[in-house]
């Protein structure tokens, strides 16, 4: 792990790993969260820094793991000059959050839940960068849109924190789609996801016919996460995350998420009149509408939330420019952006938790309170402002001369200065209201809270983020210098420009500009703080709700759900059952109408008379069943178990003895646990049809019977075909064969159960568990019919017996009733058991096995609790399924990984004879371990369901319940 | 089927004759299931083919594979205990029940209750 290239893996992994780790911690565990994210978070960034040299001077550090080789995708990270630079941002903002979120989150949050969900987001954002193939860069860009929905919905008691939630997930995960079907035309065009085999292929993907469409789906991602017009309708609405979450989320990270792929993807994108007018109007409008809208904000929060939106509206208007000294611009402002942005935050974060308020119209003079976190949140905000001497200055002057520059001779073109000099102006104008409004004029009055200075620790982060932009804003060749050089190389290549990073050009055009616009911002706001107080909402562009919109297409959408769902669906079970059968016999008619039905070769042997004698019994019994299911369900329930017992006895004739054997003991239980389930039914009236039957009715009946007739006979006609065939060469010869010698036991049946198809069988016991479980969960908060809710009325008359008689009490009859049968059935128990072992022993070699002697000692347990009823059976012995389940699921298991100890594939069995006193040789195959878990399995999911209906026998209904009726009677 | 070629025919006689007997007796007890009147007597007639008639089935069991494999066999003699015993239970249970709702139902053919539950009764 400390080549380079293990290094790289070790940095992505340790958020996920801190993550994982903190997931698990205690929500008290304040001190243990915030230390683990701090150290893993600190790490990394140590490895980040680490690194440098790696990807100095265009070198690309790459660590491939194979993963879908034959798909020609890998596992593949990439680090190189833009990556370096993002990943330090990713993971110096984080920790900086980190130190910051640990006094700002309050004591009844779950913290451990906030830095499990920042460190997997930070994960996230890392995987994003460091992707070295475009399917892996989606895949990390929809763990950041889910990671992001947890954060910002982490107040998830707070509606409107939910609502934002959903609203980001929605907005960029529908992004995150359009961008890997983007990607996935790329990978088309180019027959590769490698980035470096992408990056290389840019005139390829240009001329290509899918580059229209490929570029449009790209930008659809990039422009939803990047929060662009007309999709930056979720942003502000995220600002009910916690502020370090805004602070993050809105500075380095999911924000930058898309011009991150916008900057990745430039030198193969970029460059077409396409992506001029689309990406460069895009950025335009929202560069003007979010400054335009941040002027008028009230909230601390939201100004920020649309400066920032405005900003990266600038960063995509560079890129869309095409030029490559605007791309460096654009790499340069995304840097400068998040420092400025995330101190800013949390100034206004330590301003939320000081004064309790972030309304710009409440808050006035807190400079005497809190004079540092005042100077700080000037410096940054003037750096926002771009005031020379702070990194913001020196990007928007690349910027301004990027907006002089010749470009394409458009209209927007021509006017681009101009509108680069107003959006300089208006956030000239918000970062001054900003800092005005909030730490000048008179005291505050009315505050929730008296304000102070925060804890020094709190506002180390902001401090630090301040150093960064005076020091990038005065002596920018020194500091950020090599590092952009390096960034800029890595996406720009041969094409990098030449650039300056001095604070001082001379006089020239940018600086005029920047005067004027400095100079209508300051003048702007003097004229006009007044009135701005008194806006509520952006004019000209009020009428612009993105929300109102989302919203309004999210509920076309449910609707017309709804309405497909009423046009197609029903919730009634006959027409859905109806419309099942016909279409499945549709479909098993079709290839007969092209092919024809013909009868194989083999003639029929001679029907047996015993045979078909029991047969017709078994089909009577069926029949009876369905005639009687619908008034006379115990009678039915009777006539099913014939039917059961009539298959049982069909296994044995044709010497299918294992197959009989579990025949017989699944009919017994499943006999049994419906007749415990046909007390809650409720009681069907004979007569449904007052006035008879309406000839509607019976024509529907008519119908019904004849598809269950056609579908029955094209079920025998199918089977009788395909049996009067030859059986064709199937594996069944080879478990015959390899039974014995490989699996060692003779049951072949059981020896394919629990050797040759034991992974099947693993998963069929943990899907029996799943059931199991979710029968129980759901039963358990089981509320019966109303009409069954009371006793039984067995047990009412019983009781009322019980009162009447001189000297006896309530339950007495129940305690004696039926002794010698229970007795019986008591002592059979251990007998029962006994039986359920020597099957599960015998199973390898003769019928038995797991499977059967869970059943039967189920059988066991459901005999005991009907002789001695669930209250006395709990009394004297430790039923505890769900242990049980659990036991023989983790037994198969490492019964399956033990083979690995000894260098085999999962699940590989072994098997010997043991030489065993008095018994003598046995044989004994691991497999037997195994099937030790599937008869535990078993057991216990058999009991669990039949405990979760005996306890709805012994429930007592709620007292409410039992209120209303016994007024109900006092009335009747 | 399975059938028993190696079967020596004294055996085979003696076979034959318990096997014969036992399915006899069972369809004795059948018939009686069908004939009788009453629950009370109806529920008898098939016991007779899980005791008696399983006897003599068992026997013919045992004496067939002891002959065949040329030791004793008796494990058959478990089934004969278990069907046994548990025969009652099955009888008392079904008599219990058909009991319990004759007396809710006050037929005047079964053994009463007192008084005293007639009155509780009629108050349910």
């Amino acid at each position: 792990m400390t080549s380079p290239e293990g290094l790289l893996l070790a940095m992505l992994i340790l958020p996920f790993l801190g993550s994982l780790t903190a997931a698990f911690l205690k929500p008290a565990a304040r001190t243990p969260a915030w230390a683990l994210t701090w150290a893993a978070t600190l790490i990394a960034l140590g490895i980040a820094a680490y690194l440098y040299p790696a990807v100095e001077g265009r070198a690309v550090l790459r660590n491939e793991i194979e993963w879908l080789p034959s798909l020609g995708l890998n596992f593949l990270l990439r680090l190189d000059g833009l990556s370096w630079i993002f990943s330090i941002l990713v993971l110096g903002i984080g920790a900086l959050v980190t130190l910051y979120a640990r006094y700002y989150m309050s004591p009844e949050d779950p913290v451990p839940r906030f830095f499990a969900y920042l460190m997997a987001f930070m994960g996230s954002m890392l995987g994003l960068v460091l992707s070295g193939n475009l399917i892996q860069l989606a895949f990390f860009w929809e763990l950041t849109s889910l990671f992001s929905f947890l954060l910002i919905g982490y107040w998830h008691h707070n509606q409107s924190a939910r609502d934002a939630a959903r609203m980001a997930l929605i907005a960029t995960a529908a992004g995150g789609l359009c961008l890997l079907l983007g990607v996935l035309l790329i990978g088309k065009i180019v027959g590769s996801y490698d980035l470096d085999r992408v990056l290389a292929s840019g005139d390829l993907i240009q001329s290509s016919d899918l580059y229209l469409p490929a570029l449009i789906l790209i930008l659809l991602g990039a422009f939803t996460k990047s929060a662009q017009f007309p999709f930056h309708f979720w942003l502000p609405h995220a600002m009910a995350a916690p502020t370090p979450v805004s602070a993050y989320l809105h500075s380095a990270t999911m924000v930058k998420a898309g011009v991150f792929v916008l900057i990745r993807l430039w030198p193969v994108l970029a460059g077409t009149d396409a992506w001029y007018f689309i990406v460069s109007t895009t950025g335009l409008l929202t560069l003007l509408i979010g400054a335009w809208a941040a002027i008028f904000q009230q909230d601390l929060k939201g100004l920020l939330a649309y400066s920032t939106i405005s900003h990266l509206g600038l960063i995509t208007l560079l890129l869309g420019l095409g030029s490559p000294l605007a791309a460096v611009a654009a790499i340069f402002h995304a840097v400068n952006h998040a420092t400025f942005k995330a101190s800013l935050f949390m100034a206004a974060g330590i301003i939320d938790h000081e004064t309790g308020t972030r309304d710009l119209r409440s808050l006035s003079g807190l400079y005497r309170f809190m004079p540092i976190t005042a100077t700080l949140a000037m410096v940054a905000a003037a750096a926002m402002a771009g005031v020379p001497l702070l990194n913001g200055f020196l990007s928007k002057e690349m910027f301004l001369s990027a907006s002089l520059a010749e470009h394409s001779g458009t209209i927007i073109d021509q006017a681009l200065p101009a509108l680069a000099t107003l959006a300089s102006a208006f956030a000239v104008l918000y970062s001054l209201r900003f800092i005005h409004q909030t730490f000048f004029g008179p005291a505050p009055q009315g505050l929730p809270r008296i304000p102070g200075e925060a804890p020094h620790w709190m506002r180390v982060p902001i401090e630090i983020l301040v150093v960064a932009c005076l020091l990038v804003g005065i002596l920018p060749a020194m500091t950020i210098g090599p590092y952009l050089a390096t960034a800029v190389h890595s996406v720009l290549g041969d094409a990098t420009p030449a650039y300056s990073l001095a604070v001082w050009h001379g006089f020239n055009p940018p600086l005029f500009m920047s005067i004027a616009a400095l100079g209508l911002g300051t003048g702007a706001y003097l004229l006009f703080r007044k009135t701005l107080n008194r806006q509520d909402g952006a004019p000209l562009i009020r009428r612009l709700k993105g929300r109102k919109i989302f919203e309004a297409s999210l509920a076309a959408i449910v609707d017309t759900a709804r309405a497909l769902e009423r046009l197609l669906g029903t919730r009634r079970l006959q027409p859905q059952l109806r419309l099942l059968v016909v279409v499945a016999l549709l479909a098993g008619l079709l290839p007969f109408t092209r092919l024809g039905y013909g009868l194989g070769d083999h003639q029929g042997t001679v029907v047996d008379p015993g045979f078909a004698v029991v047969w017709m019994i078994g089909g009577a019994c069926a029949i009876g069943a369905a005639w009687l299911a619908k008034y006379h369900r115990l009678a039915a329930l009777i006539l099913t178990g014939g039917a059961g017992l009539v298959c049982c006895i069909t296994f044995l004739w044709l010497s299918a003895p294992d197959l009989a054997l579990t025949q017989l003991l699944v009919e017994t239980v499943t006999t049994v646990l419906l007749l415990l389930g046909l007390r809650w039914l409720p009681i069907r009236a004979e007569e449904v049809w007052p006035g008879g039957r309406a000839a509607s009715v019976t024509l529907r009946r008519a119908i019904d019977l004849t598809i269950a007739v056609a579908a029955g006979l094209g079920m025998t006609l199918i089977a009788y075909a395909v049996m009067t065939r030859p059986l064709p060469g199937s594996v069944s010869r080879f478990f015959v064969e390899r039974a014995y010698p490989e699996g060692g036991g003779t049951n072949v049946v059981n020896v394919i159960l629990v050797d040759f198809r034991a992974f099947d069988t693993l998963g069929e016991v943990t899907v029996l568990a799943i059931v199991a479980l979710t029968v129980f969960a759901l039963l358990r908060r089981f509320r019966p019919a109303q009409e069954s809710v009371g006793a039984p009325a067995q047990q009412r008359v019983q009781n009322a017996i019980d009162e009447a008689r001189e000297g006896r009490q309530v339950g007495d009859t129940l305690k004696d009733y039926l002794l010698i049968p229970r007795v019986i059935m008591e002592w059979l128990f251990p007998v029962i058991m006994v039986f359920a072992i020597y099957l599960w022993i015998r199973g390898h070699d003769m019928p038995g096995g797991g499977f059967a002697a869970g059943i039967t000692l189920s059988i066991a347990l459901i005999v005991l609790y009907m002789a001695s009823g669930t209250r006395r059976v709990e009394a004297r012995l430790r039923v505890q399924p769900a242990r049980w389940i659990g036991f023989g699921l983790l037994l198969a298991l490492l019964t399956g990984m033990g083979a690995w100890l000894f260098g085999h594939p999962f699940l590989t069995s072994y098997f010997g004879y043991l030489d065993l006193p008095i018994v003598g040789k046995v044989p004994a195959a691991s497999a037997l371990l195994f099937d030790l878990g599937v008869f535990l399995i078993v057991v216990g999911a058999t009991a669990l369901i039949l405990i979760a209906i005996a306890h709805q026998s012994i429930r007592r209904p709620s007292a409410s319940i039992l209120r209303q009726q016994a007024l109900e009677q006092g009335e009747g | 089927m399975i059938q028993a070629p190696d079967l020596p025919a004294w055996a085979a006689f003696i076979v034959a004759f318990l096997i014969v007997t036992g399915a006899a007796i069972t369809l004795i007890g059948s018939f009686g299931l069908l004939r009788l009147g009453s629950f009370y007597e109806r529920v008898h007639s098939p016991t007779l083919g899980t005791t008696l008639g399983t006897a003599f089935i068992v026997l013919g069991s045992m004496t067939c594979f002891s002959v065949l494999q040329s030791r004793p066999l008796v494990h058959e003699l478990l089934i004969l205990a278990f069907v046994t015993i548990t025969t009652p239970v099955t009888l008392m249970l079904l008599a219990r029940a058909a009991l319990y709702r004759d007396r809710t139902e006050g037929r005047e053919d079964v053994p009463l209750i007192d008084e005293n539950d007639e009155q509780a009764l009629a108050e349910i």
